[in-house]
């Protein structure tokens, strides 16, 4: 599913933030990626969408080669994957719904179906009532479900989260990881979550890689 | 009232460039139309000792020549044949040099004339050479003065107005950045995450087309509005209205698109 083999990241050539980086995911696992601030993992996860280009290296994402990676053929990786923010990333100017319609949208569904399933999930994150709703109408807690129902909408292959529970209160932050268990364990998608706080009793079996002076290791 | 702020600050200067074009093209109907009205208003008659080759004489002056006419002998000689005898007759048409009349595409002025007449004698064959014109001159000359600035007007606005629209185009692609680069994660082309300034170009376009064709359509019903009284005989025009308005159209979404696809190009290769 993905497999990175020697993969050197960098914002300047002067320092590496990861280095002969090693690692790989197989379909359908939960895994996370932790490590101290600044340490990298939030670069290493914006290397997965193209955001930030790999200096060295091979990083396949569902035989999508990443290195070098640009125009139509970003377009296509990011249309396969999911993708959740500390900040949720919704916009403010569309209503929830909409927000949820985007990657339907982009993928070339029709206004009909796209609003179907907005539907489907704003119920299955419990959120019907706010359909309407705009963003900025919501909390925390509920603007990041809506950011998980987006990231389902187009049921992509992989999940990408970067801290995905970082601004919100346990309670929250609970729901929305037994909605990314759920949607690892029902729906057989690989999510990769970037965080420093594990939860506990997450209930799901799942790996761990933690990153240190640019080195990515697995942790037992 | 934000949307109109947006919309009013790519409509003005596309409008004000809409609009310097408009005159333009009215300009250029009112001096077309006073080419054709003075273009028989004058006469090049050739004398020749042998039949002119036509063919030879393509320009003259920096003008194409439009036709060259045959004057028929026939006529002179219909009017003195009463007191010829039929020998004289024949040996006048054979003595009597060859007459031709030249037309010429556009008016000449008066310079113009001369030098045509000097280029005609330089022509061994040619005897003589007679010049008639009714001066139209110092008419023609300005509103051909007033056709070019008016053109340079335009040509300048032009410059300024896509200046000023890339400019606006920028904001809002600086306005809405988050939008788009939420869109361009989850996989949307550039051209989808950029949309909404896609539409409002297209409607400021469109609203620039409407205004300029108004301002079109009542300024060619009422020329007086932008000449004086007395020049109500030349300015007195048939505009084609479905034409021009056709030209205005295309020149509004071009100098869009052609913007928003420059702009949009750049954001590409920065962000790409």
């Amino acid at each position: 599913m993905i497999e990175a083999k020697n993969i050197y990241l960098s914002y300047d050539d002067n320092k590496y933030i990861i280095k002969k980086g090693n690692f790989s995911i197989k379909q359908k696992e939960f895994i996370f990626i932790g490590g101290n601030s600044g340490s990298g993992k939030s670069t290493l996860l914006k290397s997965f969408y193209g955001d930030i280009p790999l200096k060295h290296g091979s990083l396949k994402i569902d035989n999508h080669e990443v290195f070098g990676i640009r125009g139509k053929k970003l377009r296509i990786l990011r249309k396969d994957i999911g993708v959740i923010f500390q900040d949720y990333k919704l916009i403010n100017e569309y209503t929830i719904e909409e927000n949820i319609m985007i990657p339907l949208k982009i993928n070339g569904y029709s206004h009909d179906v796209s609003k179907d399933q907005a539907n489907k999930l704003l119920s299955h994150v419990r959120l019907s009532h706010r359909a309407g709703y705009y963003p900025n109408e919501l909390s925390g807690g509920e603007q990041q479900r809506v950011a998980v129902a987006r990231a389902l909408a187009h049921n992509p292959k992989i999940i990408i989260a970067d801290e995905p529970t970082g601004n919100l209160d346990d309670y929250s932050a609970d729901v929305v990881w037994n909605l990314l268990k759920g949607a690892n364990e029902q729906l057989g998608i690989t999510i990769v979550v970037v965080t420093h706080r594990v939860p506990k009793n997450l209930g799901i079996k799942f790996r761990q890689l933690s990153i240190e002076d640019g080195i990515i290791y697995e942790v037992s | 009232m934000k949307f109109l702020k947006n919309i009013f600050a790519f409509l003005i200067p596309l409008l004000s460039m809409l609009i310097t074009f408009s005159i333009y093209l009215l300009i250029d109907n009112v001096v077309e139309n006073y080419k054709s009205k003075i273009s028989r208003d004058y006469s090049i008659v050739i004398v020749t000792n042998t039949p002119l080759i036509k063919e030879n004489i393509d320009e003259l002056a920096g003008i194409k020549v439009e036709k060259i006419q045959t004057l028929q002998k026939d006529k002179i000689i219909n009017n003195i044949k009463n007191n010829l005898s039929n020998n004289s007759i024949e040996l006048l048409k054979q003595k009597l040099p060859h007459f031709y009349q030249i037309y010429l595409e556009v008016f000449p002025t008066t310079s113009e004339l001369e030098d045509i007449k000097e280029t005609l004698l330089r022509n061994k064959n040619v005897r003589k050479v007679e010049v008639f014109y009714k001066n139209h001159n110092q008419i023609y000359l300005l509103l051909v003065l007033l056709n070019s600035v008016s053109f340079i007007l335009f040509f300048i606005i032009t410059i300024f107005a896509i200046i000023i629209i890339a400019k606006q185009i920028k904001l809002w692609f600086h306005e809405h950045s988050t939008r788009i680069a939420i869109l361009r994660l989850h996989g949307a082309s550039i051209l989808y995450s950029a949309s909404t300034v896609l539409n409002y170009a297209i409607i400021s376009s469109f609203l620039a087309f409407l205004i300029s064709g108004i301002f079109l359509y009542y300024v060619s019903h009422n020329m007086l509005v932008l000449f004086p009284l007395e020049l109500h005989d030349i300015v007195d025009v048939k505009v084609n209205l479905n034409y021009e308005l056709f030209k205005i159209f295309i020149l509004s979404f071009c100098i869009s698109i052609f913007t928003i696809f420059g702009v949009l190009l750049k954001y590409k290769i920065n962000n790409d």
